[in-house]
């Protein structure tokens, strides 16, 4: 039995549990996706799509993480290496017992989607956070309507999840799929540009979209999705700010009076707007 | 010092309202009477919230860091270990002298904070120990001088017989080994690592603090014994031979760490190995442990 | 009719109470006071509140969380023994039995609670004194609290001057003030009136001032003189931000949190470079608006109990009641 949300809340929410790494998949050059069980092949807990974990190598740092699918009996997160715990975490290899704690945060509003239409814009290492969500769209799919998905990355190279991009969503029923790379490329045949510029040229109906990317991104498809008449209730998006405790107790992670580890990281536009801009 | 604040007014209304200077950064009245924080005035109009008194311990120079990179001059009022403070920065090539323009004030020398708050408005107050050792009251570099220079000259040739005081430092080398150690480790163990005497100091000016570096495991976080003494250690050993003695790391520690008579250990020391030193009192280059001399001592090679 | 004791026989009391309890009183050493173990030679500090906080007997500066053990691939996790002593506070304040208030809304609410901090409240039992007069900095008044009445407590203990009166509060506080009757006698007392305050600071409508205020230009102007020390957010009883970090040797580590400020660059910035506090601005604001306006929308209180310590203790008198003042003031 996988330990219940409920149940983690009654253990020590800030001891780990021991956990193994039982896969690893080398999407990009510097992302790598960690396959995570218990020790007794088990789920170490059950995430909603667009909650976040704890994952750590006691001796060097912990650090959250989205959890970017989920398994009857894993958990996944796609890692770019970026500091010393993830550095150290593209070290590893498959075996190695990490500690885990969670599932944190809030996570995506799958009520609000159920029946609709969605738009996932992604950039970079942005899709990971994404992805919980697609797959769970997939995985239910006569829950919801049709799915777009754009997005980009530096080089083909660059691109995250490869084989879910170009072997398996493809052949997911009323399921489009847009992906771009920065720079024309050798062997790339498929679109040349920005997320941005791909979106507003793609000239999407309002619908509910789910936008995660880096920062610039982020600001310059803002506008553009405005500029579609997309409502802010149905812009969402995940922020990301350091955190140490992932109980909205330790306190560098807030934005205003909200802490992303435990009242995010999903955001609607409208919510933000009412948050300093401070992220 | 009433007329030196008047002309301080005066000086700092003239240098913004001519649009010489962005801001003038000197010291106002604050919460209490013994209170002198650092003011930044930035309008004419606003002058008058400058003073000097006995209170004014703040040495503006570090704040100078923060308009590095900012459009325009800076005055600051620069007392005697102020000036030092100056010239360390300038030493170490944090600050531009053309930025800046220096007003030097003759200091008789600060009153105990401490002192005041026990004794009372009516008490006869001492000058802080600092004061009282200080062998430069007055400014050593400056473009304008407020004040008397030839009696505030006079006034400190006289104070300079009681400088070079260093029975506290004779005091804790009669110490055996195990004493001193004991003697810091209970006064470092009250240390909260607030970093206050890190960032007060004007030679803490690295870009990057060692002890901001807590993922290259230089330090960790923790507070016990060990880490603090390693920060005791670092800090004190990464300012010696740039200590300008202002004294503000001791006055700003909340915890009453004897903090100075380490940095004047450190200082009696570079006295005897390499021959009499005042940091910041000259811009040259010549540093005692930053420069390279074929007669330095190196027993230990 | 209340409980009392002559002042100068307060030591057999807390003598008494000894025997059950680690019993922690005020004293002060080489210049810093704060709740100390009691024994025969600790000399009481009674006639100021204790500079530091009584926050680190609950939360202490660095607390060990677990230990773990690493070795090639394999990982052992284990928990602490945790610790069972019965503990008992004697002379906690007002203003810092206010401060617990906050802090058991951050480490006991909003759906997790903190085993570490729960642990050590549950088996601390608390005998608050009362305040004679306001220290220099004081202004609690300011912020809703009675020096003379404190929230929270299972002993409300006064100081009559030469005597010390007991109340029970709480039922544990019932079976502890028995415990100690058999050296206490009974008398009609008058509470000594407590003095005007030296400092006071208008609270009204600054948490709803400020939810417009994040881009003022006041905090250009506040923050200059700032440090980005952490004296005040360390002396204050209701800051609690934390760090985790390891503390390993060889293949055996421990888990461990300390107190962190939010006047460290270091506290926000990410792993990839980029810190959403960049310069000293931001800091001072996130301090004064997580006081002022964030907590307060959060858990409905001020985070700030006016304790005056931060006005002590900051370097460069950055004073808070300055600040609402500016707040207020400000159009």
């Amino acid at each position: 039995m996988a330990v219940t949300v409920e149940q983690v809340k009654e253990i020590n929410p800030l001891v780990p549990i021991k956990a193994k790494v039982i896969k690893i998949v080398q999407e990009t050059p510097d992302v790598k996706t960690f396959h995570i069980t218990t020790i007794d092949d088990k789920k170490p807990f059950d995430p909603l799509p667009g909650q976040l974990g704890m994952l750590s190598l006691p001796a060097i740092g912990e650090a959250m993480f989205s959890v970017t699918n989920k398994g009857e009996n894993h958990i996944e997160m796609a890692i770019k290496s970026v500091g010393q715990l993830t550095e150290a975490l593209h070290e590893i290899e498959e075996g190695q017992e990490v500690g885990i704690r969670g599932p944190y945060g809030n996570g995506f509003p799958l009520d609000y989607f159920k029946g609709k239409d969605i738009l996932f814009i992604g950039g970079g290492i942005g899709l990971a956070p994404v992805r919980s969500l697609i797959m769970e769209c997939v995985r239910n799919r006569e829950n919801y309507g049709k799915l777009s998905v754009v997005y980009g990355a530096r080089s083909k190279a660059d691109l995250c999840f490869k084989e879910d991009l170009f072997e398996n969503w493809p052949k997911v029923p009323n399921m489009d799929l847009y992906v771009t790379i920065d720079r024309e490329e050798e062997g790339w045949d498929g679109h040349v540009g920005f997320v941005p510029a791909y979106v507003e040229e793609l000239a999407f109906q309002p619908q509910v979209t789910v936008l995660c990317g880096p920062p610039v991104m982020i600001k310059f498809t803002l506008p553009a999705l405005q500029k579609m008449g997309f409502a802010d209730q149905d812009i969402i998006t995940t922020l990301e700010m350091r955190m140490k405790c992932g109980i909205g107790k330790c306190g560098r992670c807030n934005i205003g009076s909200c802490y992303v580890c435990l009242d995010g990281p999903v955001f609607t536009m409208e919510q933000l707007k009412e948050l300093p801009p401070e992220y | 010092m009433k007329e030196i604040t008047l002309q301080m007014q005066e000086l700092a209304r003239e240098l913004l309202q001519k649009g010489e200077v962005n801001v003038v950064l000197g010291w106002e009245k604050g919460t209490f009477w013994y209170l002198s924080p650092p003011a930044f005035v930035d309008k004419p109009e606003d002058v008058e919230r400058l003073v000097y008194d006995d209170y004014c311990h703040h040495n503006l120079s570090k704040y100078l860091m923060d308009y590095r990179y900012q459009e325009g001059k800076v005055a600051v009022f620069l007392k005697g270990c102020d000036s030092r403070a100056f010239n360390i920065l300038l030493e170490d090539n944090q600050l531009e002298r053309e930025k800046y323009v220096l007003i030097g004030i003759p200091c008789p020398g600060m009153k105990d904070q401490e002192k005041a708050k026990e004794f009372g408005v009516n008490g006869d107050i001492p000058l802080a120990k600092k004061c009282q050792e200080c062998k430069y009251p007055n400014p050593l570099v400056y473009d304008y001088f407020l004040g008397d220079k030839k009696a505030a000259d006079e006034a400190a040739a006289t104070k300079e017989a009681k400088a070079k005081e260093y029975s506290d430092v004779e005091q804790m080398e009669k110490m055996t080994s195990d004493e001193k150690y004991d003697f810091w480790s209970s006064q470092y163990e009250r240390c909260i690592r607030c970093y206050a005497c890190r960032n007060v100091c004007p030679a803490c000016n690295c870009r990057e603090c060692i002890f901001d570096q807590s993922r290259t495991g230089w330090i960790g976080k923790a507070n016990n014994a060990s880490e603090n003494q390693f920060f005791a250690l670092t800090r004190a050993m990464h300012v010696a031979g740039r200590c300008i003695e202002c004294g503000e790391c001791e006055r700003a520690c909340p915890m009453h760490i004897p903090i100075m008579l380490l940095n004047k250990k450190l200082i009696k020391d570079i006295n005897e190995l390499f021959g009499e030193y005042d940091a910041g009192v000259k811009v040259d280059g010549v540093l005692p442990l930053g420069h390279f001399d074929k007669n330095d001592p190196e027993e230990f090679m | 009719m209340m409980k009392i004791i002559a002042k100068e026989r307060l030591p057999e009391v807390l003598q008494l109470l000894a025997k059950d309890y680690n019993v922690l009183v005020p004293a002060k050493f080489e210049g810093v006071s704060r709740f100390t173990p009691y024994s025969a030679d600790v000399e009481l500090a009674l006639e100021e509140n204790v500079l530091m906080p009584p926050k680190d007997i609950f939360f202490p500066q660095t607390e060990k969380m677990y230990k773990f053990k690493a070795k090639d691939k394999s990982l052992e996790i284990e928990e602490l023994p945790v610790e069972k002593e019965e503990q008992l506070i004697f002379g906690i304040r007002s203003c810092d039995l206010k401060s617990l208030e906050c802090l058991d809304q951050v480490f006991l609410t909003k759906g997790y609670v903190d085993h570490f901090y729960k642990d050590k409240r549950d088996r601390t039992a608390l005998i608050a004194l009362s305040c004679l007069q306001p220290q220099e900095a004081c202004f609690c008044g300011s912020m809703g609290v009675d020096p003379q009445n404190g929230v929270g407590a299972d002993i409300q203990a006064y100081d009559l001057k030469d005597k010390i009166g007991f109340k029970a509060i709480s039922a544990k506080g019932q079976e502890i003030l028995e415990k100690i009757s058999g050296l206490l006698a009974e008398e009609e007392v008058t509470i000594p009136t407590f003095g005007e305050f030296n400092l006071k600071a208008d609270i009204e409508g600054v948490p709803e001032k400020l939810q417009g205020m994040f881009d003022h230009p006041l905090w250009a102007d506040i923050c200059r003189k700032c440090l980005n020390c952490g004296a005040c957010t360390y002396v204050c009883p209701t800051c609690h931000c934390f760090d985790i970090d390891s503390e390993v040797r060889g293949e055996d580590g421990v888990k461990i949190r300390c107190w962190d400020t939010c006047m460290f660059g270091e506290y926000t910035q990410m792993a990839g470079g980029h810190n959403p506090r960049p310069t000293k601005k931001e800091r001072v604001r996130n301090r004064f608006m997580h006081k002022l306006r964030y907590f307060p929308e959060r858990y409905k209180m001020l985070l700030c109990t006016g304790c005056g310590r931060c006005v002590v203790k900051c370097p460069v008198n950055l004073d808070i009641t300055a600040i609402i003042k500016k707040i207020k003031e400000a159009e």
